[in-house]
């Protein structure tokens, strides 16, 4: 299996959360959650909605900052950034937003440059070469001259992808990249992130409570409750005992580790 | 249940740490202006969208202004046999006053409730967070741009005004009511003096244009990240401004001694 | 492209705003006279009544210059200074009066040229002047007067 044996290749966790401690509004969010993303790895956090999947993908995109912890992202410490340091961390960072986040008084086209446009001195001619081939990566044409209220969902969503890859960053963070999307969609899209961890070798880590293509495509899953991490391989997951997570993977644990069973007897 | 001493304790600290917030949120706006690169594509869109697109608002507005101070001022003066002065009547209370605040107020509800809403939308849908993660200092991208503008139109619209103003009631007061033209042109260039009311009013405006400019941008960029949020920067962008306007009117007033 | 045709929009735009700012400042700040100034003239008055610096000076009704200052000199006199343009020929004998618009409007100063071949010049003192029409002391002599006859 070529994803299980790209997990094995890269060890050295690209994204490390120490005790990480977050109340908000009075609440614990997070109470000594700790896990590590590891690089060249496909991450998906899981959780049941209100676990703080998008806010621990806020956390190390540094959006949001933890009561007391540590993130490291790439070797570098958050905690003690201030923005100026946080933007240079970005840089290495992409980050595809649930519904997109592209500016909405600007075409697709400008979107997608604006990172390139903001922080390269590329000619005009060598930016639009950029631009279309993360457009042609994500698999859109003809849409360079549309704003982003005139595409439809799925289309919105793989243009933020563009986007999130222009500057091509060492890590990408996905939050919620299927909702809302029909099947065929959250195919392609799960095609789309898979295809780009093992072509351009980016650590992806995805928030998702789409089961089944979570664990399809995930390298490791860290699953989100009693408000810190347990974390494991699909597989671990799925043959789990503990009664919590046997319920929350359900059925599609048991498919999947038919298919798993099934590959294994065909080889 | 509640006390009303610590009601108002409440509501003073309150109020102190938003004057803190919105401080401080001006002092990081003016730090980015001298931050490359010079938005001037973006500051220029702003500009349309908040001046131009308020030309035809403040121009009928001001028309319809100095028409109504035309009549009133009028019937008024007329008991006392000194219509000939109407000029100097509409043209003083507008250039000193009348201009500044009232542009003042119909650009906040006009152009700064649509920056609040923006931006706060903006919010709403991530965008900023978007541009964050881009490593795009969202206020040098969004907020200093239309804080500019605005500053920089207010004057602009305020003189557009008056000048409507002061053709409004010189419809009203020449054309339906008979006075000599000559004579309310006269009284206006005879009392309207340049350093005191001119300057007085650019800078009023200009002032004003700063006050919009700022509360609309930081109302949006710190409000709530949901549909009421917006809605909630909308309104207090309208109320806080308008109230602002009024009351600085006075300050700036004392202070330049008019 | 769609942005060239927006700039020109709002260059029409800000030229309409700073045409109406130099519009208010030309033609009603009249700039004109306080920013050029032309020659300086004292008169000195008994009365000055209402007037009031800024106050303009006409000749035969044509505006002239403005008060730019009053002040009460050491034998308790006003003393009224002048900005009059600077291409005027005045004689030395030129008198000044204060006049009121209509009979509660705004004062003002009338200079009425005398027949003398010197000119004025920069800082002069306007020998002949009239003071302001006191209505209560009119009033007063004409009660006064009036009694006295009979």
């Amino acid at each position: 299996m070529a994803s299980a044996q790209a997990a094995t290749d890269g060890d050295e966790a690209h994204v490390v959360c120490e005790s990480i401690h977050l109340g908000f509004g009075g609440r614990d969010v997070f109470v000594d959650l700790n896990c590590e993303m590891v690089a060249g790895h496909v991450t998906v956090l899981m959780g049941t909605s209100g676990t703080g999947k998008s806010t621990l993908l806020r956390l190390i995109g540094g959006l949001q900052r933890p009561d007391a912890g540590s993130i490291r992202v790439a070797g570098s410490e958050l905690s003690g950034l201030a923005e100026v340091g946080l933007a240079e961390v970005r840089t290495r960072l992409g980050m595809l937003f649930q519904n997109g986040a592209l500016l909405d008084s600007m075409t697709i086209f400008d979107n997608v440059a604006l990172p390139l446009r903001e922080h390269t001195k590329l000619a005009r001619d060598q930016i639009a070469a950029e631009v279309r081939d993360r457009l042609d990566a994500v698999g859109l044409e003809d849409v360079e001259h549309l704003l982003p209220g005139e595409l439809s969902g799925g289309m919105l969503r793989r243009a933020a992808l563009a986007r999130a890859i222009i500057e091509s960053p060492e890590v990408l963070l996905c939050d919620e990249p299927f909702s809302g999307l029909d099947p065929p969609n959250v195919e392609r899209i799960e095609g789309l992130l898979t295809r780009l961890n093992r072509e351009r070798g980016l650590t992806v880590i995805v928030t998702s409570h789409h089961m089944a293509s979570s664990l399809r495509m995930g390298h490791r899953i860290i699953l989100l409750k009693d408000k810190a991490a347990v974390s494991g391989t699909p597989r671990e997951l799925a043959m789990s005992e503990d009664s919590e997570i046997h319920d929350f993977i359900g059925a599609d644990g048991a498919a999947y580790l038919k298919t798993l069973s099934d590959a294994e007897a065909a080889s | 249940m509640s006390n009303p001493v610590s009601d108002l304790g409440r509501q003073t600290l309150g109020f102190v740490s938003a004057l803190g917030n919105i401080t401080r949120f001006g002092s990081d706006v003016v730090r980015n202006l001298f931050r490359p690169p010079p938005r001037i594509a973006r500051t220029i869109e702003a500009i349309y969208d908040l001046g131009f697109l308020s030309l035809v608002l403040i121009a009928t507005s001001g028309f319809a202004v100095g028409a109504v101070l035309g009549l009133q001022g009028y019937t008024t003066l007329v008991r006392f046999g000194a219509e000939q002065s109407l000029g100097a009547v509409v043209g003083l209370s507008l250039i000193r006053e009348l201009g500044p605040v009232l542009t003042g107020l119909l650009v906040t509800g006009r152009a700064g409730s649509s920056v609040a809403a923006e931006i706060g939308a903006m919010v709403a849908t991530e965008q900023l967070d978007g541009l964050r993660m881009m490593s795009v200092n969202p206020i040098h991208f969004v907020v200093l741009p239309k804080a500019v503008a605005m500053t920089l139109v207010m004057p602009l619209l305020s003189a557009i005004f008056i000048v409507c103003a002061i053709y409004g009631g010189y419809i009203v007061g020449v054309e339906l009511l008979g006075l000599d033209g000559g004579a309310y042109i006269a009284s206006l260039e005879d009392s309207v003096d340049f350093r005191e009311d001119i300057v007085g009013s650019v800078l009023k405006a200009w002032i004003f244009g700063m006050i919009i400019g700022l509360i609309s941008t930081h109302r949006g960029y710190t409000s709530a990240p949901n549909a009421a949020g917006v809605s909630r920067a909308t309104t207090s962008t309208v109320v806080i401004g308008s109230v602002t306007i009024l009351f600085s009117d006075y300050f700036i007033t004392a202070l330049w001694g008019v | 492209m769609q942005s060239t045709r927006r700039d020109f929009i709002v260059g029409v735009f800000v030229v309409i705003g700073l045409g109406a700012i130099a519009y208010l400042s030309l033609q009603t700040g009249g700039v004109s006279y306080t920013g050029p100034r032309g020659f300086e003239l004292v008169a000195t008055f008994d009365e000055i009544g209402g007037l009031t610096a800024r106050a303009p000076v006409v000749i035969s009704g044509v505006k002239v210059g403005q008060v730019t200052d009053i002040v009460l000199d050491e034998d308790l006199r006003a003393r009224v200074m002048l900005d009059v343009r600077d291409d005027l020929e005045l004689s030395i004998d030129t008198s000044a009066s204060i006049r009121t618009s209509g009979l509660l409007g705004n004062q003002f100063i009338a200079l009425e040229p005398g027949g003398e071949i010197d000119m004025l010049v920069n800082g002069d003192d306007l020998d002949f002047t009239e003071s302001a029409l006191n209505l209560e002391a009119l009033i007063g002599a004409f009660v006064h007067g009036s009694t006295e006859d009979d």
